[in-house]
């Protein structure tokens, strides 16, 4: 039988603490993208002060039932293509993309290892050696 | 000051008088009860 | 049924009174709000056959997400639901991440829905004359509403989401009728809306990301395993017969929007299937579509209150997060303090003004604790080969649903890398170092035995 862990009681400021501290990162990790958002957001704006012809209809080249769905929306032919000419970028950057996988990946195999080990221990005191 | 702003109002009193409620019930249990007793639930027990 | 000796003391627990229907309500209700609001991002992604292949596609995914979960839920019936499959079969490290994947993705998701009932409101105030209304009162009161409907009681709660899920699916099939489906080229335009795919088959990959709002929150049913009379019947029923509803709801939506938008517009819609209603033309109908969107809407946070609440007890039970937050109500049986904290976080997060982050980390949320899924049933099945312990259903075609399941995760996680490659990396970033502080903090606190709960013998290679 291995040795029975008593875990220590803890106080009312650390449970406080402990759950702001869980809050505080949440925040953290929502806000981050956003200083990324920001960088693009400017170039992109600076695209489309480029190309700014005013759109209509007929440069639009839409047919009359697809126009006509787009005006019972409420749209006209600028409003409508502002949306029509938003399009995503799926250039694919090569390192970006392995490092993503990299963090991924090796999440999940710290997690595992990480879980096998106190697992065992888990076992071993609810079963015995 | 139209329908939509009494609303506007009665939304935010209902909603605080619904928080209040709860908060002042789980002090009051906490009271009343044993912390211990609270705490007891097993996980799987039928 | 405990094993520990000398504690003869009364204890509380939570009600034994839901049935299959209610599983059904949980499930759908929380899934339901996808097809009025969001699944359509996959439009923007990859046109609206990139959408439908993503629809079959994920619903595939979700099948067997439904098949795995049914086997391990109807063997480990308890509160928590996949945390306390992870604490079981993984490990401790495991069970606190999917712990906080599950936190995460519903009060993420009660936040948007909660938003979207705010929106709702100003909209229709807008249609009635009075215009820039404040959604904030609004979304307050739809989650102090249901924070309090949550806190009297399991049973209420999820008889509501039962009467309101039900009226937001037969508003879809009475739009459904509306648009004339047998007459082509009367109302529905598909023939000139649809169009060949914009991005090719890349935007198919890329779309599958928000094609997981189709289904995302199935899995919810089994945090009810310690309140429903017979666990390891009404949640693989009850489950089973959500994800049949998604599948019938999901392709009717995909076929009435693709029919009346065209997808640029579509793709980036608020509220698609209302949008519908209205360019029907029949002020009823359009009438119908806002109860329903706003129904659906309710019924999602409402079950995400529940379900958050119940993986949070849980992990305050085990000590994995504060033990305060472990009890149990005397009166209404419900885990009131967890109920309770989770209310101002919901809120902050409706109020951070950052949708389609919060919706993401929801999304991805999901998608780890699918990919954990599919490891988890391997494992389970190594353990404890089938017949060593009693399980209440047995998957058939083991692995080949885990393989398929893994294959399409990470099929997901690349379709986020393409457009939300930093909301990727940051929410990574965030388990990352909660993992950590776990390890080093938190773990010290926990109890090491008593985290394995169930009557089952000592598991293979252990």
């Amino acid at each position: 039988m291995t040795k029975h862990y008593e875990p220590p009681k803890q106080g009312w400021f650390g449970q406080i603490f402990d759950s702001l501290f869980v809050l505080a990162l949440v925040y953290l990790s929502l806000m981050l993208p956003l200083l990324f958002k920001a960088k693009e957001a400017a170039s992109a704006a600076a695209g489309a002060a480029a190309e700014a012809v005013k759109p209509t209809w007929e440069s639009l080249q839409l047919s009359p039932v697809v126009q006509e769905q787009w005006e019972k929306l409420g749209y006209d032919a600028e409003k409508a293509a502002a949306l029509i000419n938003t399009k995503f970028d799926y250039t694919i950057d090569p390192v970006w993309l392995v490092i993503t996988a990299v963090v991924l990946i090796g999440y999940f195999v710290f997690m595992l290892k990480v879980s096998d080990k106190e697992y065992r221990q888990v076992i071993a005191e609810k079963f015995g050696k | 000051m139209d329908l939509w702003d009494v609303l506007s109002q009665a939304a935010w009193v209902v909603s605080a008088a619904l928080l209040i409620w709860i908060v002042k019930d789980a002090i009051s249990v906490s009271q009343q009860y044993d912390e211990e007793f609270l705490m007891s639930s097993r996980e799987g027990d039928e | 049924m405990s094993t520990t000796t000398g504690d003869s003391k009364q204890r509380i627990s939570m009600l034994k009174v839901l049935n299959p229907f209610h599983i059904w309500a949980l499930g759908v209700g929380i899934v339901l709000v996808g097809e009025f609001m969001g699944w359509n991002f996959s439009v923007a992604k990859g046109g609206a056959y990139g959408s439908l292949i993503a629809c079959w596609v994920i619903g595939l995914l979700y099948t067997c997400v439904a098949m795995i979960d049914s086997e391990v839920t109807s063997t480990v019936a308890a509160a928590g639901g996949q945390y306390t499959q992870a604490k079981h079969i993984i490990g401790p490290l495991m069970a606190f991440n999917v712990g906080l994947y599950l936190v995460m993705a519903y009060t993420m998701l009660e936040a948007a829905d909660a938003l979207v009932v705010g929106d709702l409101m100003k909209s229709g105030a807008e249609a009635l004359g009075h215009a820039g209304l404040d959604t904030k009162p609004f979304v307050v009161l739809t989650i102090a509403f249901l924070a309090w409907l949550n806190y009297r009681g399991v049973f209420t709660t999820l008889t509501l989401n039962f009467v309101i899920t039900f009226v937001a699916f037969i508003a879809i099939l009475v739009l459904f009728l509306a648009v004339e489906p047998a007459n082509p080229g009367a109302v529905l335009k598909h023939k000139e809306l649809l169009t060949d795919l914009p991005y090719g088959w890349i935007g198919v990959v890329a779309s599958l990301q928000f094609g997981m709002w189709y289904y995302l929150g199935i899995e919810g049913t089994c945090q009810a395993a310690e309140e429903v009379r017979s666990a390891g019947r009404a949640i693989p029923l009850g489950t089973m017969g959500g994800m049949m509803t998604l599948l019938v709801a999901a392709s009717l939506t995909w076929y009435i929007c693709a029919g009346l938008m065209p997808w640029q517009y579509l793709g980036q819609a608020v509220t698609p299937l209302y949008d519908a209603g209205t360019l029907v033309g029949s002020t009823k109908l359009q009438l119908l579509l806002f109860v329903a969107t706003a129904f659906a809407a309710i019924a999602s946070a409402n079950g995400c209150i529940n379900d958050a609440s119940r993986a949070w007890f849980s992990l305050g039970r085990d000590r994995y997060m504060p033990v305060f937050f472990g009890a149990i109500h005397p009166k209404y049986r419900t885990p009131y303090r967890s109920i309770i904290f989770l209310v101002p976080i919901a809120v902050s997060f409706a109020f951070t003004g950052l949708l389609d982050q919060v919706i993401t980390f929801s999304i991805l949320s999901g998608l780890l604790g699918y990919t954990f899924m599919s490891i988890n049933i391997v494992k389970f099945r190594k353990m404890w080969p089938l017949g060593s312990i009693h399980r209440g259903y047995i998957h058939p075609f083991h692995p080949l649903p885990a393989i398929t399941l893994l294959i399409l995760c990470s099929a997901t996680y690349f379709a986020t890398f393409l457009g939300y490659g930093t909301s990727l990396l940051s929410i990574l970033a965030f388990y990352i170092v909660a993992s950590i502080w776990f390890s080093v903090r938190r773990y010290k606190f926990v109890k090491r035995a008593d985290q394995f709960t169930m009557p089952w013998p000592r598991p293979k290679g252990y």
